[in-house]
């Protein structure tokens, strides 16, 4: 077995589908034969005029909807074949922000970062002070030993993702990362998340396209991104450059 | 150090688990503080019961009558038997003047003996057994019944039977009925246990999210069933402690004879050691069947 760095240098395709099929909870399809790659290190920005399918989408790349037909292949193995050892393996490489993954409540912010450092096996009193410089960047230091009720949405917003992040995952996978995150949060979640996608971690998000754009030339980066749509069962690859 | 750190979060969280769960914990307390309640009335009356029987046991006594004839050298003989006999752990001649000495003292039976003119007693021996060899009581009256000059062997046989019997019925019959309740608190407690994992599906779909293992996923809320055991238990001790304090005087005032303190303090801190062991297997057994839940497997 390959170790991550030199899966990294090799560039390998880290997801790939093969003629894939994919419905909704209802029935509906999403994706309808249809082949994908994302190359490992790529940063790519899913659009679809139906936000169900950027969803179930994305978490059919987490493991967690089965495709209803064809390959799906993450590191050339199937995930939906894994052995519940090699399934925790996968997921403690990736994180993941989704609308339904809700920062515990009766933990303060601070704590609820640090859940996910513990749970990757960081046990160390330097992960708190990893911590407290990622909550400082972001400018939530005064909120550190908050709960999550104290927090706006946009910042709520902002932990989620820092708590994704923090362990540096090899693959990110983030529902609407930006949504309700305005103005400077905006500027400071975008350049985490590039900086994240410079490290190396392959990013895989789901954005509205409209607002999405408009933020991102306010940060004023010259950036490489990978549009993608899904639409009418198929996924088109739109534009690779931005700025 | 990881081991130690780990262990402390572990404690921790089922700890805080416990404050939380917030009313759902106050139930499985109360449910486990009920069943310990019941429980050790089971586990007491055995106690007693043991206690006494055991006390019993330990003044085990036969009569041993010579017959009218018996010589002193006769006596002496039967003497060097049981002096040298394995099963006795002390034995007395209680000379015929004695007994009749020791009868006369109710004075309808004086008169009788008045009436007689003579002494109507015989020689005989008060045989004290050890306390392992109580069972051989049989075996030792046949022994010493084989010897001519002994007329009879007296050790209340049957009503000795009758009690051990009725002693060993109660017995199991308390283990019995403690299984019952200890089976039924466990399911109750389970199913309380489910519904605070229920409450909290969310919060363990997102540890799986961040892929949290095993330990930490179950460990607090194996630790949570131990604490809330423990609580109940607690709960348990402090109300026996007080009852038996209250009761016993209580007893010794309007009886004149504390029952309660036949037995030993170290037997009532045993069952009180017993009953804070159950009362934490109760809790993390019932944590254990609610993360076995169909649903609970599949989300964890």
């Amino acid at each position: 077995m390959r170790s991550r760095d030199s899966c990294r240098n090799l560039k390998t395709m880290l997801i790939q589908g093969f003629h894939l099929s994919q419905t909704d909870a209802s029935g509906l399809p999403i994706l309808e034969d249809t082949y994908f790659s994302f190359p490992e290190g790529s940063y790519t920005v899913l659009l679809s005029e139906n936000v169900l399918a950027s969803t179930v989408f994305l978490k059919m790349l987490a493991g967690e909807y089965r495709p209803a037909a064809g390959t799906l292949r993450i590191d050339h193995q199937d995930p939906y074949t894994f052995s519940s050892s090699q399934k925790r393996r996968w997921i403690s490489e990736v994180g993941v922000v989704f609308s339904d993954f809700k920062l515990f409540l009766d933990r303060t912010v601070e704590e609820n970062i640090l859940f996910t450092l513990r749970a990757k096996g960081f046990w160390d009193e330097q992960s708190l002070g990893a911590v407290e410089v990622l909550l400082s960047r972001a400018g939530l230091a005064d909120k550190a030993k908050s709960l999550p009720e104290a927090l706006t949405e946009g910042e709520k917003q902002l932990v989620m993702v820092l708590r994704a992040m923090i362990f540096r995952p090899r693959l990110l996978l983030a529902d609407d990362p930006f949504l309700g995150v305005e103005g400077s949060a905006f500027g400071i979640l975008f350049k985490f998340l590039w900086e994240l996608n410079k490290t190396g971690t392959t990013i895989v998000i789901s954005a509205r396209q409209a607002s999405f754009l408009e933020e991102v030339k306010k940060t004023g980066e010259s950036l490489k991104l990978r549009w993608v749509q899904i639409d009418g069962g198929k996924i088109y690859i739109l534009e690779e450059k931005v700025s | 150090m990881n081991f130690i750190s780990r262990l402390g979060y572990v404690i921790k969280e089922g700890f805080l688990q416990v404050i939380r769960a917030g009313g759902l914990s106050v139930a499985v307390v109360v449910i486990v503080a009920a069943t310990l309640l019941q429980l050790s009335l089971f586990l007491g009356v055995s106690r007693v019961l043991d206690h006494a029987f055991s006390s019993a046991n330990q003044k085990f006594e036969m009569a041993v009558f010579l017959s009218a004839a018996t010589t002193q050298a006769d006596t002496a003989r039967i003497q060097d038997l049981l002096s040298h006999d394995a099963r006795v752990a002390s034995f007395q001649l209680v000379t015929k003047e004695a007994a009749l000495q020791e009868f006369r003292k109710d004075p309808s039976i004086d008169q009788m003996v008045r009436a007689l003119g003579e002494n109507p007693l015989t020689d005989s021996f008060t045989v004290v057994l050890k306390n392992e060899a109580t069972g051989q009581a049989d075996s030792l009256a046949a022994d010493l019944k084989k010897e001519s000059r002994v007329e009879e062997v007296s050790y209340g046989k049957g009503e000795w039977e009758t009690v051990s019997n009725l002693a060993r019925v109660i017995r199991w019959a308390g283990l019995l009925m403690a299984s019952l309740v200890f089976l039924t608190a466990l399911f109750i407690v389970a199913n309380t246990l489910t519904l605070a994992l229920w409450a909290r599906r969310e919060d363990m779909l997102s540890m799986v999210r961040l892929g949290a293992p095993v330990w930490m996923r179950w460990g607090p809320y194996l630790c949570e069933g131990i604490f809330q055991g423990l609580m109940g238990s607690v709960i348990v001790m402090v109300f026996l402690e007080a009852t038996r304090r209250a009761a016993g005087a209580a007893l010794q005032k309007y009886s004149g004879f504390d029952l309660l303190a036949t037995l030993p303090a170290q037997d009532w801190f045993s069952l009180y050691l017993h009953l804070m062991v159950i009362g934490m297997v109760i809790g993390m057994l019932g944590a254990f069947w609610a993360l076995q839940k169909k649903w609970v497997k599949e989300l964890l």
